[in-house]
């Protein structure tokens, strides 16, 4: 081999469909294209085999071949003359595959549709550059330009973010950092995080940066979208231009024929045109904790050091995470011995020239609205109607979660109730769609109800 | 054979590639840059860059079995012609102007998902080749279950 595989990583991320050229034992040559080549190690790749076409029947009757791919950074075209050696229906290498292509399928609406019979192994015999698909010297402008505004990344970079989980004091502070530092660190300017909601399957966003709308309270079915399939198979996922944008076009699609109601769930928040996106699994002792997810316009933004380099950046925030919850529910133990009932602050009531805003709780769907809009809905409506239907009867403006975390009618699971996740989703609604409500964090496992309207509140079926 | 559909399909500015064999049935391949279908509806021409006909047009002199695939990127609609060479020759200036138009067609269709153009300016256009052969048989090869299904044949 005249190239090092491993410096082609770049091609195989399906930005540009590859060509694979087969011949059949009686001569007929083939030429079909491929959506994705697959990097295997440095003297194999891997093709997906879906359906039983004639470049399948040709390697049974002929094992030779010859793939184009093009390397997305420089118009570089690469000629890999091939072998086949076997067919893996299962193990890591068919999961990897198979996880893309339901992850594309899932984008269609068309998740379990299209399933991966195998993925079929070839050893590279010959690497070469294609004559006549020339590259660029220098990665086009966008690339440039994308790399000029993200610092390459290092092992300094990664001991920030380090830093960073290790001064928070709280699961805001901590995920609101780790946002930040990945616009800083690594120019990622759009970001979400998602954690696990109460409801089974669902995940649910706490924390979004360069968007709009902060999208807090967005959910997602586990199994849909980049960041469901994530959480699915609890592997990174990453997908690149060509793909995408055909992906998006069904995806738009299928948004135009969803139902009224489902329109009137808080949307994920997202680029009108991504093009690249790469989400990870954080997990912690095996348990899914939540999903990040970054995006881009760029075509081929997350190349392979951003990867790897998210990746461990997930294990370390897992963990985090994980602790974060662990230790603000032990301080609330150390904090607020058992039976502890704050006392009552009664505060003056608000200037008659404050707005008045309409708060309605719906029993039945257990879901909160504040002048005809909806706020939210499960557990972070009942803890908002507990407060002010607290304040409202005698006054009360200090809570703790520890009292929270005994009221029953709440319903929080004994163990692992996610608390703290449940009032950052509530706070950060309330800024984006009722900031005249505040939680403002008053001490460890405090929060002060901080009002700034008068308050109609009613209850309906 | 070739329907006045498929021909305006063909002639506006895909991704073009030719696939060939050797002797001893290796495959070998090039990136194509345009194609023109005769009146007859049967022989095609496809251009290609000089330095890919180096290495397919003696695999075409020695045993004529050809295969061009077509690929529309914004949609993915593809299909695949095979047939038999007939001859290839320098293309002239006056075909010049048809290659630069396909190719900028194609260009265009990147673009549209996302590839500027510039990623591609390297890629050679001229001097070019054009191969004539004549068309057997058409497949299907929109990426599916159907793909590879035979379309038309003419032995």
């Amino acid at each position: 081999m005249t190239v090092a595989l491993e410096s082609l990583t770049t091609c195989f991320q399906g930005l540009l469909p590859a060509q694979l050229f087969t011949c059949s034992a009686d001569g007929i040559p083939n030429a079909a294209y491929l959506s994705h080549v697959e990097y295997v190690d440095s003297t194999h790749v891997a093709l997906s085999y879906q359906f039983f076409n004639k470049s399948r029947r040709n390697i049974t009757e002929n094992p030779q071949a010859l793939v184009f791919v093009p390397d997305p950074d420089t118009g570089q075209g690469w000629s890999l003359r091939l072998r086949y050696v076997r067919s893996e229906t299962e193990g890591p290498l068919f999961d990897r595959m198979a996880l893309r292509i339901e992850a594309i399928a899932s984008y269609c609406g068309l998740k379990g549709i299209f399933k991966l019979r195998a993925a079929d192994v070839y050893e590279v015999v010959h690497v070469e550059p294609v004559a006549e698909e020339v590259g660029t010297l220098r990665p086009p402008p966008h690339l440039a330009a994308a790399a000029a505004a993200s610092p390459i990344f290092t092992i300094n970079a990664l001991q920030t973010l380090s830093e960073r989980i290790h001064c928070a004091d709280s699961l805001e502070t901590l995920v609101d950092s780790i946002l930040l530092a990945l616009e800083e660190t690594f120019g990622f300017s759009h970001s979400m995080f998602l954690v696990p909601a109460e409801e089974k399957d669902v995940l649910v966003t706490i924390a979004t940066r360069g968007y709009s709308e902060n999208g807090a309270g967005a959910e997602v079915r586990i199994g849909e979208g980049i960041c469901g399939m994530v959480a699915e198979a609890r592997k990174p996922i990453r997908i690149s231009g060509l793909m995408r944008g055909m992906l998006y076009a069904l995806a738009m699609h299928r948004e135009a024929q969803q139902p009224e109601s489902a329109r009137k769930r808080i949307p994920l928040p997202g680029l009108a045109n991504p093009e690249s996106q790469l989400g990870v699994p954080l997990l912690a002792r095996g348990e899914l904790v939540g999903v990040l997810c970054v995006e881009s316009e760029v075509p081929y933004r997350f190349h392979e050091e951003d990867k790897a380099s998210i990746e461990l950046l997930g294990s370390y925030l897992a963990i985090a995470v994980q602790n974060m919850l662990l230790q603000e529910r032990t301080a609330d133990n150390v904090t607020e011995p058992a039976g502890t009932v704050q006392p009552a602050a009664v505060v003056a009531p608000p200037p008659a020239t404050q707005p008045r805003r309409e708060v309605v709780y719906y029993t039945a769907d257990e879901c909160i609205m504040v002048d005809g809009e909806y706020l939210i809905r499960s557990i972070p409506a009942k803890i908002l109607w507990r407060l002010l239907s607290a304040h409202a009867a005698t006054g009360r403006r200090e809570f703790t979660n520890r009292e929270l975390r005994l009221d029953k009618s709440l319903n929080l699971p004994e163990w692992k109730d996610n608390l703290e996740s449940r009032l950052l989703l509530l706070r950060r609604r309330l800024e984006q769609k009722c900031p005249q409500i505040g939680l403002a964090p008053c001490g460890r496992g405090r929060f002060a109800l901080d009002l700034r309207c008068e308050l109609a509140l009613a209850t309906k079926p | 054979m070739i329907e006045p559909d498929l021909r305006a399909f063909l002639e506006g500015g895909l991704g073009i590639h030719i696939g060939t064999r050797t002797s001893r049935l290796e495959p070998n391949g090039a990136r194509a840059l345009a194609v023109k279908v005769e009146d007859d509806q049967l022989h095609l021409l496809v251009y290609l860059a000089e330095v890919a006909a180096r290495r397919v047009v003696p695999d075409l002199r020695a045993n004529g079995a050809i295969a061009v695939g077509f690929a529309r990127p914004i949609d993915e609609r593809a299909c695949q012609i095979k047939g038999i060479f007939v001859d290839a020759r320098q293309a002239v200036d006056d075909e010049r102007r048809l290659i630069e138009q396909q190719v900028d067609g194609f260009r265009g269709n990147l673009e549209h998902i996302g590839i500027p153009r510039i990623g591609t300016t390297g890629w050679c256009t001229w001097p070019a080749v054009a191969i004539r052969f004549r068309a057997t048989t058409i497949f299907e090869q929109t990426p599916g279950p159907a793909a590879g299904t035979l379309v038309a044949a003419r032995p």
